[in-house]
């Protein structure tokens, strides 16, 4: 492979046409794609005959939580009416700084909604996986964990033991057998993938 | 003023250099560990330390947080013995708070905003020595630590200052051009779009020399650009080799 070349932010890149596509750190300007950071060159074909440019760096990406992006959190707040937690990554790319989301009763499952008891749920501590529903309101995004593949992923029991989940809504200590109601997620394998165990 | 012309009848300025000359520029990117990214230049005597952070969650008063873009968050500090004589407030002055506001103006249009809605970005910046044209060095200084952060831009910004003296217009000016009286022209551009980003001009200067004066800054600006480019390009490529020595 020829020496991969360096490229700066407003470099011009190449002409934007129906073969090529802006990847990350690119974007577009009449008609040309441009650089906007500062690395190494790379483009790569993607399935339909397109060619995707894009800008790799070295350094650890910068992201920050989008909307409808699937998130990995830290319960750290419960209360009757909803929980707090820090996000820890989005999607597969772990944040550098954590960012505080809010769960509210309300998005914790899809049906019977107003049965929802918040404790019965989560617990300071637990590890979950939610959706970013919105930007929240000038407080803090908003997550949701209405779908199966989402809740909660680790959770520790009182016994100080990571527990095992038996059921959508419950887990068990492997110390002392005794049962926690928890929203446990049905893990997927590429959630798996994203809690980095 | 005897013993003190600013472009002696050969045709050199004070510091030895010709009219359309630049300082000599030195910069280091990546000279802080705990900063996300940060640099190090020197405009001639000038001498500017920029530091970034972020994006990051907003810090602070959460209200000023914008929904569809983010916020760019400067501050301008001199150092207390950056001057000829001692500053008393390094940040907080006027002077400093318009130079912040002024900071934040052009990064505000340089870095892709859009890309990080409700967030933060720091850029912090220090005049550890001041020789004229702290505001450019700082712009300068500060695009070059946003670039180590990896943070999206359109284009580098530089600037650059003229003046005119004696029917010539002079670049980067120091000091004691600065000091002198005649007007003065800071210009700060994307180099290779041609953009302007800002510009402000202090005292007098009759309209017919104004383009001159502006063309000559902006020549300036790209100059710059042409330094730094190749500090950005030196940086990168000894960053990634370091990684693949580390991997091995």
């Amino acid at each position: 492979m020829a020496a991969p070349s360096i490229c700066v932010p407003g470099q011009r890149l190449g002409r934007l046409d129906d073969n090529t596509t802006s990847g990350n750190g690119t974007y577009e300007r009449n008609g040309f794609i441009y650089s906007s950071l500062a690395g190494y060159l790379e483009s790569k074909d993607i399935d339909d005959g397109k060619k995707l440019v894009e800008v790799r760096t070295d350094t650890k990406k910068n992201i920050v939580p989008s909307v409808d992006a699937i998130v990995t959190a830290r319960i750290t707040n419960v209360t009757p009416r909803f929980c707090k937690c820090i996000m820890l990554s989005v999607g597969k790319t772990p944040l550098n700084e954590p960012f505080r989301g809010m769960l509210r009763k309300e998005d914790v499952r899809a049906t019977e909604k107003d049965k929802v008891e918040m404790y019965k749920c989560f617990r300071p501590g637990d590890i979950i996986v939610a959706r970013v529903l919105s930007l929240g309101d000038a407080h803090s995004y908003l997550l949701s964990t209405t779908e199966n593949e989402l809740g909660v992923v680790m959770a520790v029991s009182e016994a100080g033991a990571t527990m095992v989940p038996i059921s959508w809504c419950k887990m068990k200590c492997p110390k002392t057998m005794s049962e926690e109601p928890r929203k446990v997620a049905k893990v997927q394998p590429q959630f798996l993938q994203y809690s980095g165990t | 003023m005897a013993g003190l012309e600013l472009l002696s009848d050969q045709g050199f300025r004070i510091d030895g250099r010709r009219p359309h000359e630049l300082r000599k520029i030195q910069c280091r990117l990546g000279i802080f560990k705990q900063a996300d990214g940060s640099a190090y230049i020197e405009q001639g005597n000038t001498k500017v330390l920029a530091a970034v952070y972020g994006p990051h969650e907003i810090r602070g008063s959460r209200g000023k947080a914008l929904h569809d873009k983010v916020l760019v968050n400067c501050q301008y500090s001199m150092a207390t013995f950056s001057t000829g004589e001692r500053k008393r407030r390094p940040r907080g002055d006027r002077k400093s708070q318009e130079m912040t506001m002024h900071l934040k103006q052009t990064f505000d249009a340089a870095i892709q905003t859009a890309l990080y809605p409700r967030s933060q970005i720091d850029i912090f910046v220090e005049v550890l020595q001041s020789d004229g044209g702290n505001y450019c060095a700082s712009v300068n200084a500060a695009t070059l630590a946003v670039i180590d952060a990896g943070i999206p831009m359109k284009d580098y910004v530089c600037a650059c200052s003229a003046s005119f003296v004696s029917d010539t217009p002079i670049v980067d000016i120091s000091y004691l051009e600065e000091s002198s009286g005649g007007p003065e022209l800071i210009v700060a551009t994307l180099p290779k779009s041609e953009q302007i980003v800002f510009l402000e001009q202090n005292s007098r200067l009759h309209e017919d020399n104004l383009s001159k004066v502006l063309d000559l800054a902006v020549k300036g600006t790209k100059d710059v650009h042409h330094v730094l480019d190749q500090a950005v390009r030196e940086h990168v490529s000894q960053v990634s080799a370091f990684e693949n020595t580390d991997q091995s």
